[in-house]
């Protein structure tokens, strides 16, 4: 199966910079695969993002060594800001959503329907007559995706998508994302926010000063998370847990006189109910 | 107020191109005029047009505010220093053909705003670019266009917040020449960057959307273009190249 | 430096027909640190925005120390508070980093620390550096680093690590906690329960415009119904301490960890 996305020994240097964003940076993403990409600000995971999809060099200038392959069909990307991914020039979620297919001249019956479609995937029915300019954060992010779905994306790449949001709509947020992939989208994600990215990710890369240093499973490769360090301080042996249901279950049973009924941890993933995605 | 006002009245859901010609109009008409009489009747007629699109108040706010300080100074540039004959009115003894032409002056200035308020605040660029696209405009321009619509009104509230933000760290406004003409980096700066910050992020997010495809576009919900508007149209781009025509034969003679 | 205290007495604010404050009273003592929370639209920020009189109540009073703040402009209140924008990092404009973190403390006629900050902040390395030439993330803690320069005795913030990762965040809350030592008083608005429990002893609910709960930040952060009523969890010291059912409701990492210890671990995960 041809990979999604195939990059070879990539170096990539912003226009103007004097050293390089990514450095030799290999890796193959395949048809529904949830990759996160870690690294402190300035390690070049937005930048990774944008040359994944295409749109570096070709719209932000800057020159690229090594090797890409883009096998998806199409790319998408979704940045941390909702209001500047809307054209401002749609007076209905509808009509934003269908800006995508409109674009390609597809016939009307077609765009209405793909947009159709996209919106109930994001479940945003409740929405489309809607002005875009009076929704909130939350609410635009989830329009802004289903925008982009209407195009038929086979990659999809997330720039810190949550920054914005509250806690209740981030959690929502990511919570599609599973559901994306398991029709078949490859996705990418980066973002400070380690901890949620890592509850939906199948693979996480590790980036430092534009070089993958660590690819392979969120609980194995990630830095220490908050809980990670609590744990550490407490005295637990690595690998150290990503999250607090992971901390629990890493606590012997018969614990310092302190016995706890594992019903009582919440359950992995886990929130309040933030809205399911209509299937 | 500058920028769209949502209503219901008959320029708002005239097709975009009238709303926009009969402001062209204005704007046109108003250098073709040479005598105070027939400008002002433009500015009638602006303000007419205003009323119809039932942003009277807003508008005339704004083209006054821009409009006083021009006419003051126009009143003393020709009324007061200007060619003989000299008329008295009260203690002043004033130029008549330098009122004549502050009046000609002044009243295109503020045809001109006025008409080019009533089109920002009439047009929805929702509307501006759906019926472009029905035309086979290419999007780059439509989407220029329209941007141009959109953008003062976000400028104006960019530019309040980071008013905002530099009062919280201690800036001061009023005050001095100098001391204002500081501020103005701490205002300008911040909005320009920001500025220019956004536009790389939209023209991204609209890549991406396959708004760059150059293809056509797919109209969505055109607005509906009637045989008395476009008559209406013809018929104005008519009768500014009569005006202009009636000036430069009045000229020669 | 030491704090002011704030009051804030029957204040009613609309924006057009929408009332957003309507009646909200409350006092925070000079050195308290404070948690607003509350869902988009209670009026948090609305709030914050009449402490440095960016807009003025309707009715009601506010005062900052001894200063009646209807008789103040936003550029004297700066001299009290140090209100850091969600957006901060909009207001970005100088040549350098260190400039900017330097233009509000030289406005105000004082020679804050700049250097310290940027130490504190670890953005030394970026004192020469155009703003915008430096990530966005970091642009947020330059923002703040210009009014921990300053020197406020208050600080106002407004969501302030949101968009920043671990070792961010861990910067802002040392660098919140040692002005409190200090004496300094914190109001934060946040959704990031996890900086509230590291930061604040009290919590403010507000609700539709209305103040709807006053409550230590240790009761309120192990009242897992009164968070998701307001769409929060727990954070995750919180939810920790009370599954494994922690003595003395802990709420800051430290607190938790120690509480922990003597727990036995399991040498690999399942």
């Amino acid at each position: 199966m041809t990979p999604r996305l195939a990059l070879a020994g990539v170096t990539f240097t912003h226009p103007g910079a004097d050293r390089a964003a990514l450095r030799g940076v290999s890796l193959e993403l395949t048809a529904g695969e949830i990759a996160m990409v870690a690294g402190a600000a300035g390690a070049g995971a937005s930048t990774l993002l944008l040359v994944a999809t295409g749109l570096a060099p070709r719209l932000v200038g800057g020159t690229l060594a090594g090797s890409r392959t883009i096998g998806a069909r199409r790319c998408g990307i979704v940045f941390a800001r909702p209001w500047t991914q809307l054209t401002g020039l749609c007076s209905t979620v509808e009509d934003e959503v269908a800006f995508g297919p409109a674009s390609l001249g597809r016939p009307l019956a077609e765009v209405r329907a793909a947009a159709s479609h996209a919106i109930r995937q994001l479940g945003i029915a409740h929405l489309a007559g809607r002005d875009p300019a009076h929704l909130s954060g939350g609410e635009l992010q989830r329009v802004v995706v289903a925008a982009i779905l209407a195009l038929g994306p086979e990659l999809l790449a997330l720039d810190d998508p949550a920054a914005e949001l509250d806690p209740a709509a981030a959690d929502a947020l990511y919570a599609l994302v599973p559901s994306l992939a398991a029709d078949g989208m490859t996705i990418l994600i980066a973002t400070p926010d380690v901890e949620r990215a890592a509850r939906v990710a199948t693979r996480a890369l590790v980036l430092e000063q534009g070089t993958v240093v660590a690819d392979g499973r969120p609980a194995d490769v990630l830095p220490v998370t908050e809980v990670g360090s609590l744990a550490r301080a407490a005295g637990c042996p690595p690998p150290y847990p990503l999250d607090v249901p992971a901390l629990l279950a890493r606590i012997a049973p018969d614990a310092g006189g302190r016995a706890h009924d594992s019903s009582d941890a919440p359950p992995a993933g886990s929130g309040p109910d933030t809205g399911a995605i209509a299937r | 107020m500058i920028g769209y006002v949502a209503g219901r009245s008959p320029l708002h859901r005239a097709h975009p191109y009238t709303t926009l010609t009969l402001a062209g109009a204005v704007l046109f008409a108003a250098f073709a005029m040479t005598e105070p009489a027939t400008v002002w009747l433009l500015v009638l007629a602006g303000a007419a047009l205003a009323a119809t699109g039932g942003v009277l108040r807003p508008s005339a706010r704004t083209a006054l505010a821009v409009s006083l300080p021009i006419w003051a100074l126009l009143f003393v540039l020709y009324g007061l220093m200007g060619a003989d004959p000299r008329v008295a009115v009260g203690p002043l003894s004033l130029s008549a053909p330098g009122i004549a032409r502050a009046l000609v002056l002044g009243g295109r200035v503020t045809a001109i705003v006025l008409g080019f308020l009533t089109a920002l605040a009439t047009t929805s660029p929702h509307r501006l670019v759906e019926a472009m696209t029905a035309r086979g405009v290419p999007f780059g321009r439509t989407f220029l266009l329209a941007s141009t619509l959109t953008v003062l009104p976000r400028m104006q509230e960019r530019a309040a917040r980071i008013l905002e933000a530099q009062q919280c760290r201690g800036l001061r406004l009023g005050g001095s020449v100098p001391a204002r003409l500081r501020a103005l980096g701490p205002l300008a700066l911040p909005l320009i960057f920001g500025a220019l910050a956004e536009v790389d992020e939209q023209v991204l997010a609209l890549d991406v959307r396959g708004a760059a495809t150059g293809g056509r576009r797919t109209p969505l919900d055109p607005p509906p273009d009637t045989r008395p508007q476009q008559a209406l149209r013809w018929g104005l781009l008519l009768l500014v190249a009569a005006a202009y025509a009636w000036k430069f034969w009045r000229m020669r003679a | 430096m030491s704090g002011w205290d704030l009051r804030i007495e029957d204040v009613r604010y609309a924006y057009a027909e929408v009332e957003a404050l309507r009646g909200v009273s409350l006092a925070i003592r000079s050195g308290e640190s404070v948690a607003l929370v509350g869902k988009n639209g209670a009026g948090k920020t609305t709030l914050t925005r009449l402490l440095v009189a960016l807009i003025r109540p309707a009715a009601g009073h506010v005062a900052v120390g001894d200063w009646d703040v209807a008789l103040r402009r936003p550029d004297e209140m700066a001299r009290r508070i140090g209100y850091v924008f969600q957006h901060a990092d909009q207001q970005l404009f100088a040549r350098s980093v260190r400039e900017d973190v330097a233009f509000g403390t030289r406005r105000l006629g004082r020679h804050g620390p700049v250097d310290a900050v940027l130490e504190e902040l670890s953005l030394a390395s970026y004192a020469d550096v155009h703003p915008y030439d430096v990530p966005a993330p970091l642009r947020k803690l330059v923002a703040l680093a210009g009014v921990l320069a300053m020197e406020p005795g208050v600080f106002v913030l407004d969501e302030p690590t949101a968009g920043l990762d671990r070792s961010q965040r861990e910067l802002v809350v040392a660098a919140l906690r040692r002005r409190s030592a200090l004496g300094v008083t914190v109001l934060a608005v946040s959704h990031d329960l996890g900086f509230v429990a590291e930061t604040a002893e009290r919590v403010l609910v507000m609700e539709s415009g209305r103040l709807a709960a006053d409550r230590p930040a240790r009761e309120f952060l192990y009242d897992a119904r009164a968070l998701a009523a307001l769409g929060l969890r727990p954070p995750a010291t919180a939810e920790i301490g009370r599954v494994l059912k922690l003595p003395d409701a802990p709420i800051r990492s430290e607190e938790v960890a120690a509480a922990m210890r003597g727990v036995r671990w399991k040498q690999n995960p399942e």
